[in-house]
């Protein structure tokens, strides 16, 4: 520790701590433009300057001084806020002043600080910029007449989100805020930049003119899209929510967002959401009351009560903790049914099945805060940036603040195989299984098991077959993985799950988990397995018990008792198996052939479109409730906005009829969340009032185990190219599609080709393909890059047009035939 | 240094040959992006917009940072350059000397202004600030060549003599 004086109150801070560090340490603010806790030190607006006893006769950047010992600092003297004042009229001498139409006013860094230090004249004339302002896409605009020259933009794409869009162009006083060739932004659109721009220079365009600043209720919750469980502030105005609002202190991610997170909300609000309860007459869904609609569900299920094996219930994951502990109990206890399941059953075995078997808990062994503090990262796909962007971001700055190894084994390249000093091990798609199972026997061949770990000879037979050819790589490059993962300090597995993964299953979470136990990489920080849950509450729903655990029924198996009758009465809470559960024709026929569908949803959805009643649900801004992360962090979401229409929150809508059936009542979800501490052991001493906006981690403990994993067999299928379904960096699920952002960025469905494969098929980028596999064929847009292999095809699985689960049937790999059309 | 974007040339009609060579030349040199950008300067006369995008994903850069420096040193040529590069000078001593008729001479004959290139890529021409050769003002440079005590008669004689040298 370093003592230091700053304005006379002693402070004892880190070593690497610097002036403007230790000042906030002991609650004195220095004021500044271009320094952000979570950047480099760029020390460039000279807005900071301090006087410092040591170093007497000029100023001092606090920002980027280190503090030594036995320094005296002073933060406000007169000969500082003459240089400070200075300061900020140089900048208000190109900066417009237009803060009458700026969207920053009431939250602009340049207008507060010319307020308290009363710039209110200027001694310098000159004209104002002339730039152009960039309106080419409809999330970002930039006004590069407002900037101040801060650099934040370019940093923080550069040092967190590792894209790179912006830099300075020019020089002197030409220079400004650009992108590559001075054109139009194009980018992730994750709007990093404009969350940490201190003026208006880059403004969300959707919020453009909606509402000032202080007009916004501000509304802390958690982002309703992956299962990384970002906080977010919704900034809301009658009775619609506008905007996210950036707020730095908010979550691990320091208010960190992706596109979907950002620019996403729109679907709250969107025109397409259903205001009424809909019941099917005459074969048409016509608007019906809340009465009419609950009383037929009530009917039907109280008549399931007597067949309940004729029942059947699948629940999105976006629902919250208390909706799904209530749907648990209303189907498998009052209904009595235990057919009930979610995400389309194979997308949450990694945690139930895989999990249980080698952790003994269902749930990852590791947590998000493991990533940064891990000394080796080795990730399934390079997907899992596109899954969980802000996770991304967690990788991008372990990897390059804090040198963390990145080890990457993948079926295509992408956006984290880039990272510096980061290696690729590109395998021919659903070899998963087969690669860690070569990589384990590499562990035991090199000698570099940890000792004394059970079931290590059963092991040693299951793999004994194990090799890397096989898993169609290298021997060295499966030598050099094992042994760089066994002897690093720290090491942590980490694995995206979803609906479009289906090879990430129980046996693959059953692979790895084998290589983190085989060489102890686990139970201990930075180390492990992080299996990432694809929703937002992917976690709660399997905490929550939403799957089959006796004799009842999966979601596929459902599915097929729809197609053959013993599934009478199906309740949809918010899933769209129509789209997002594989072989979409088999799907809508079932969906057709069960005698009584009742869907709740958002939106009138290609599933809700099919149901005998369709129940308008809310959205997370319109409820309040928990959602457990991937990370087991239970997080506390809250209301924002009343009910659109006549919309009622599941929670609502389930107690009404658990109520209506004879089961228990609630109050409020306040009650449900105190039942779920009662009786969900990881849950136990949890109180909604306790997680606060921080949140709590539930602890694990684990009883870990080998448990060998059969690897497939490769099919071989010559002249066929191999599709593998994954998740567009833009998209989470099915409802992204009702946000605006992510369907201005990625519209439509693709086809993802190595322009290897493209020549010889004569398809270029943008031509309309026709992919055809032994299920059926879909009409999507071809893109052309050098990310997929040659052999590979990658299409997203989020869309209804073209959807590709037209052509899949579940399984890891789908062979098939493209051609232009 | 002008802000338009580079003048589009088609990706086909530009040579990586050579700029993947001044790569591999500096692949595992640290800082290697000043000297990779200076030899494919020198190697094409400018730094063609094909050439950035390789660059970028050799040596794993972004391709804006490789536009900022393009753009910061006044070295960088993003446009193609004319074989013959005239230099006028408009320092002090050459102004008083007159410098401004001998520019102003120029951009009649050849009918570009500062910092642009004839259509037929024969000639750029850019005022500078000092040659260092102010005993000669007002002076002018073509590539090497040194021109002292200019006058309009001499841009015509200077324009001439280039005109006849071949362009290969």
């Amino acid at each position: 520790m370093v003592n230091l004086t700053i304005d006379g109150k002693q402070v004892a801070v880190e070593k690497d701590a610097t002036i403007y560090d230790a000042a906030k340490a002991c609650g004195i603010k220095i004021p500044i433009l271009c320094h952000d806790k979570k950047l480099h030190p760029f020390g460039g607006c000279r807005m900071c300057l301090v006087e410092v006893e040591q170093m007497k006769g000029r100023l001092i950047p606090a920002c980027t001084t280190p503090v030594t010992e036995g320094m005296i600092v002073q933060t406000t003297t007169d000969e500082i806020v003459k240089a400070r004042k200075l300061v900020l009229e140089l900048l208000l001498l190109k900066h417009p002043i237009d803060c009458p139409v700026c969207d920053a006013a009431g939250d602009c860094d340049l207008q507060n600080l010319t307020y308290e230090y009363k710039v209110n004249m200027n001694r310098f004339v000159d004209e104002k910029f002339n730039h152009e302002i960039d309106y080419e896409n409809p999330l970002i605009e930039r006004d590069m007449n407002r900037c101040i020259h801060c650099g934040k933009c370019a940093r923080i794409c550069d040092e967190i989100v590792s894209y790179g869009a912006y830099t300075f162009i020019n020089r002197g006083i030409e220079a400004k805020m650009g992108t590559e060739f001075d054109g139009p932004l194009n980018c992730e659109f994750c709007g990093s930049c404009v969350s940490v721009c201190p003026v208006g220079a880059l403004n969300s365009r959707p919020f453009k003119f909606k509402a000032r600043w202080w007009a916004l209720q501000k509304t802390k919750s958690v982002c309703s899209y992956c299962g990384t469980g970002c906080q977010l502030t919704l900034g809301s105005k009658d009775g619609k929510v506008l905007t996210t609002i950036y707020d730095e202190n908010q979550g691990f991610h320091n208010g960190q967002l992706c596109t979907r997170g950002r620019f996403g909300y729109q679907f709250v609000n969107s025109d397409k959401r259903l205001t009424a309860p809909l019941v099917r007459k005459n074969g048409k869904l016509q608007e019906a009351t809340w009465e009419e609609a609950l009383a037929e569900v009530t009917s039907r299920l109280s008549a399931g009560k007597s067949d309940p094996a004729s029942v059947a219930a699948l629940a999105t994951p976006r629902l919250t903790n208390e909706e799904l502990f209530l749907f648990e109990k209303l189907f498998r206890g009052t209904v009595g049914t235990d057919n009930i399941d979610h995400s389309a059953g194979y997308a949450h075995e990694a945690l139930t099945k895989g999990a249980v078997a080698s952790f003994g808990v269902a749930a990852s062994p590791a947590e998000i805060a493991d990533v940064q503090k891990s000394n080796l990262l080795l990730v399934v796909k390079s997907d899992a940036y596109e899954t969980h962007p802000v996770i991304g971001f967690e990788i991008n700055l372990g990897v390059k603040r804090k040198g963390i190894a990145l080890r990457i084994v993948s079926d295509k390249k992408g956006k984290l195989t880039r990272l510096p000093g980061a290696k690729t091990t590109v395998h021919a798609p659903g070899n998963e299984v087969a690669l860690f199972n070569a990589l384990c026997k590499s562990v035991i061949d090199q000698g570099l098991a940890a000792e004394g770990v059970a079931g290590l000879d059963a092991l040693k037979a299951a793999v004994a077959d194990a090799s890397a050819e096989k898993a169609g790589v290298t021997a060295e490059e499966v030598a050099a993985i094992a042994k760089e993962f066994a002897s690093a300090e720290k090491a942590l597995i980490i694995l995206p799950i979803g609906q479009g993964y289906p090879g990430h299953n129980a046996a693959l979470a059953n692979a790895a988990a084998n290589l983190a136990i085989l060489t102890g990489q686990y139970g201990k920080e930075g180390a492990g397995l992080l299996i990432m849950g694809e929703k937002n509450n992917s976690q709660g729903a399997v905490d929550m018990g939403i799957y089959p655990k006796g004799t009842g029924l999966n979601a596929a198996a459902i599915i097929d008792g729809c197609a053959n009758g013993n599934v009478k009465t199906l309740f949809v809470a918010g899933e769209n198996p129509v789209v997002s559960y594989p072989n979409r024709k088999k799907v809508e026929k079932a969906l057709e052939n069960v005698e009584f569908m009742v869907v709740s949803d958002l939106f009138l959805t290609e599933t809700a479109a099919m149901a005998d009643v369709v129940l308008p649900a809310c959205s997370f801004a319109e409820k309040s409730g928990t959602f457990t992360s991937l990370g087991r962090r239970v997080q506390n979401v809250r209301k924002a906005i009343p009910a659109i229409g006549l919309a009622k929150s599941d929670f609502e809508i389930l107690n009404a009829l658990s109520q209506a059936l004879g089961g228990a009542r609630y109050n409020n979800q306040g009650e449900v969340f105190t039942e779920i501490a009662a009786s969900v052991p990881a849950y136990k001493g949890l109180t909604q009032a306790g997680l606060k906006d921080e949140g709590a981690v539930y602890p694990v403990t684990l009883s870990a185990k080998l448990v060998p994993a059969a690897a497939k067999a490769a099919v071989q299928a010559p002249g066929k190219l191999a599709l593998v379904t994954g998740s567009a960096l833009y998209h989470c699920g099915t409802m992204s599609r009702f946000g605006e952002g992510p369907m201005y960025v990625c519209p439509d469905a693709y086809a993802e080709l190595n322009v290897a494969d493209a020549a010889a098929l004569k398809i270029a980028e943008g031509d309309q393909v026709t992919v055809t596999s032994g299920t059926g064929a879909v009409k999507v847009a071809a893109k052309v890059g050098k990310r997929v292999p040659q052999g590979v095809v990658f299409s997203p699985y989020h869309f209804g047009e073209g959807s590709v689960n037209t052509i899949t049937d579940g399984s890891e790999v789908t062979y098939v035939t493209v051609a232009k059309q | 240094m002008s802000n338009a974007p580079a003048e589009e040339i088609p990706a086909e009609e530009i040579d990586l040959t050579e700029a993947n060579e001044i790569i591999d030349k500096y692949l595992t040199l640290p800082g290697n992006l000043m000297p990779v950008l200076q030899g494919i300067q020198d190697a094409y006369g400018f730094v063609p917009k094909p050439t950035i995008d390789l660059v970028a994903e050799r040596l794993n850069v972004y391709p804006s940072q490789i536009y900022g420096v393009l753009t910061f040193y006044a070295q960088f040529h993003l446009k193609p350059r004319g074989k013959f590069i005239i230099r006028v000078c408009v320092g002090t001593a050459c102004h008083v000397q007159g410098a401004e008729r001998i520019t102003e001479t120029f951009f009649g004959r050849l009918g570009i202004g500062h910092a642009e290139t004839t259509e037929d890529l024969r000639y750029t021409f850019e005022k500078v600030a000092c040659l260092g050769a102010c005993g000669m003002a007002p002076l002018a440079m073509v590539n090497d060549d040194t021109y002292g005590k200019m006058t309009v008669q001499k841009v015509d004689e200077i324009i001439e003599t280039y005109n006849a040298r071949p362009m290969k």
